[in-house]
């Protein structure tokens, strides 16, 4: 696997029309992290971490992002989709397998298993047949961590995963976004309000704010 | 007479409605679950209005019919889709605005065209009825590449209106997918609305696909269910208009209403019975511990 920096911005400036939104900035994210992105509502930090993808175009500087052979997943707000689609559970675990089948090919046993496995990792088989829209905010985020997980892409890209959840969501949420960077060496770059969560789960955290970025150390490694 | 003979002299005297009316339902039915889906019912409406717009501009200038009407519907396409990040005015706006150019501007091409009572009338509210070979090679040539490229890319297309950041993270060129989904809608409005009329086009992409979406929870099944709703209205509307001698397209948009009405019915009327069913359990099972401090 590449040793190279998954996202290296220098005097990146990305901006809505006229406002500025990230000024100039410079941040190097190593391969391997698990790097929460904190700081006030509408501070950029979505925006940043959508440039990075590719979703906004930014325009200044140079960004350059290297995700591996897979592309990343990403993990939008669970409110972004539109439930009314007639999609289960496993129809839409199924959709990260998009980036191997292309529009026309049929999983195979091999990917068929691995759809098996998320749903079975996150708890969703007993729903696995279930509408989309029928779900708890909880669960429909599972779902949509288990469809990047199926990817097996090596960046996850999660915005604000915990958001509309309640305590004891939120914190199941969190330990298995730890499991995917410890256990399987992920690199995680997550979207997240609430710093405690972040100094409890990483030792560095990127601070956005006032257009600009800050690497944070917030806790010493365990020995 | 009885229905199946009815049923035998529809077949004899209209086949080409028959025909048309099927290909037409058939087409709208299967395109209107995304319209529900991406909830863009009014922008359908307005793409009717300018198909049939495109039709009195034909008519005005002596061009060819279907190409004018595609022409002018691609523009209201593009006039609806133009994404706009920074957007003082909600989106209706813009729909309300082509949906009044397009409905004034067909009548006032009409009036000036110097055609018949008759003629401006079935240019404008079309008759599935009255359709001839000409209406069933239009269908025919739009209607079903168009339905085939939806089937054979539905999966991009699904993905990329369900989750169109996440989709584009993995590779699908989400604005290239939407372009295809608006240029096919265009296409099948454009030869729906002049075969069969815009409100009887605007009523297949509505009704068989809500209708549908009620009854199933699985897109395929969605599809499939939309496309036999729309034909059954179609030919149970045929043949009510046949014989009671009423108009045939008010009829088939009034079968689709009854039946639309119908399930809604049926379904809250069952979610009341299950509620009700399931009250009484709660009922029964704390009737128990109600009585135990009694006892």
């Amino acid at each position: 696997m590449s040793e190279r920096p998954v996202i290296q911005c220098r005097g990146v400036t990305v901006a809505y029309g006229l406002d500025i939104v990230l000024d100039c900035i410079d941040l190097t994210v190593p391969r391997g992290t698990l790097l929460p992105f904190v700081g006030p509502n509408g501070s950029g930090k979505t925006t940043l971490l959508k440039a990075c993808l590719g979703l906004i175009p930014h325009q200044g500087g140079r960004l350059v992002c290297d995700f591996g052979a897979r592309p990343p997943a990403y993990v939008p707000q669970q409110k972004q989709l539109d439930p009314i689609y007639p999609l289960s559970v496993t129809d839409l675990v199924r959709m990260g397998l998009y980036p191997e089948l292309g529009p026309w090919g049929r999983p195979d046993l091999n990917q068929r298993a691995r759809v098996a496995q998320a749903l079975e990792r996150f708890g969703l088989v007993p729903h696995r047949h279930k509408h989309f829209g029928e779900l708890s905010g909880g669960l429909r985020q599972k779902t949509l961590l288990a469809r990047a997980v199926v990817s097996l892409a090596d960046v996850l890209v999660l915005d604000e995963p915990t958001a509309g959840l309640d305590e004891a969501s939120e914190t199941e949420m969190l330990a298995l976004i730890r499991t995917l960077h410890e256990g399987e060496g992920k690199t995680v770059l997550w979207v997240h309000h609430r710093l405690e969560h972040c100094t409890a789960l990483a030792h560095t955290h990127c601070r956005v704010e006032n257009r600009r970025v800050r690497l944070q150390t917030v806790r010493e490694e365990n020995p | 007479m009885s229905m199946v003979q009815d049923a035998g002299a529809l077949v004899r005297i209209f086949p080409e409605a028959l025909v048309c009316g099927t290909v037409m339902a058939a087409v709208c039915g299967a395109f209107g679950v995304f319209v529900v889906l991406r909830r863009i019912v009014f922008i359908s409406i307005a793409l009717s209005e300018a198909a049939t717009c495109g039709l009195a501009l034909a008519l005005l200038c002596r061009l060819p019919p279907l190409a004018c009407s595609a022409l002018v519907t691609a523009v209201a396409v593009l006039l609806l889709t133009i994404p706009d990040r920074r957007q003082r005015l909600p989106k209706d706006v813009t729909l309300g605005a082509v949906f009044l150019l397009a409905s004034s501007a067909s009548v006032l091409l009409v009036a000036q065209s110097g055609v018949g009572l008759e003629e401006i009338k079935a240019m404008l509210y079309g008759d599935v009825i009255i359709c001839g070979p000409r209406d069933r090679w239009t269908l025919l040539l739009t209607g079903l590449p168009a339905l085939a490229a939806l089937l054979l890319f539905l999966r991009p297309m699904v993905y990329a209106f369900l989750d169109r950041e996440a989709a584009t993270v993995m590779g699908i060129r989400c604005w290239l997918w939407e372009g295809v989904f608006f240029f096919l809608l265009g296409l099948v409005v454009s030869g729906a609305s002049k075969s069969g009329g815009a409100l009887l086009t605007f009523c297949h992409l509505l009704l068989p696909a809500a209708t549908a979406l009620l009854l199933t929870r699985r897109l395929w099944a969605a599809l499939a269910a939309a496309m036999a709703l729309a034909i059954a209205t179609t030919w149970a509307g045929l043949l009510t208009a046949y014989r009671a001698d009423l108009p045939a397209n008010p009829t088939i948009i009034g079968t689709a209403c009854i039946l639309f009405t119908a399930v809604v019915l049926a379904r809250a009327v069952l979610s009341l019975l299950l509620r009700g069913s399931r009250s009484v359990e709660i009922e029964t099972n704390r009737a128990p511990s109600n009585l135990s401090p009694v006892d």
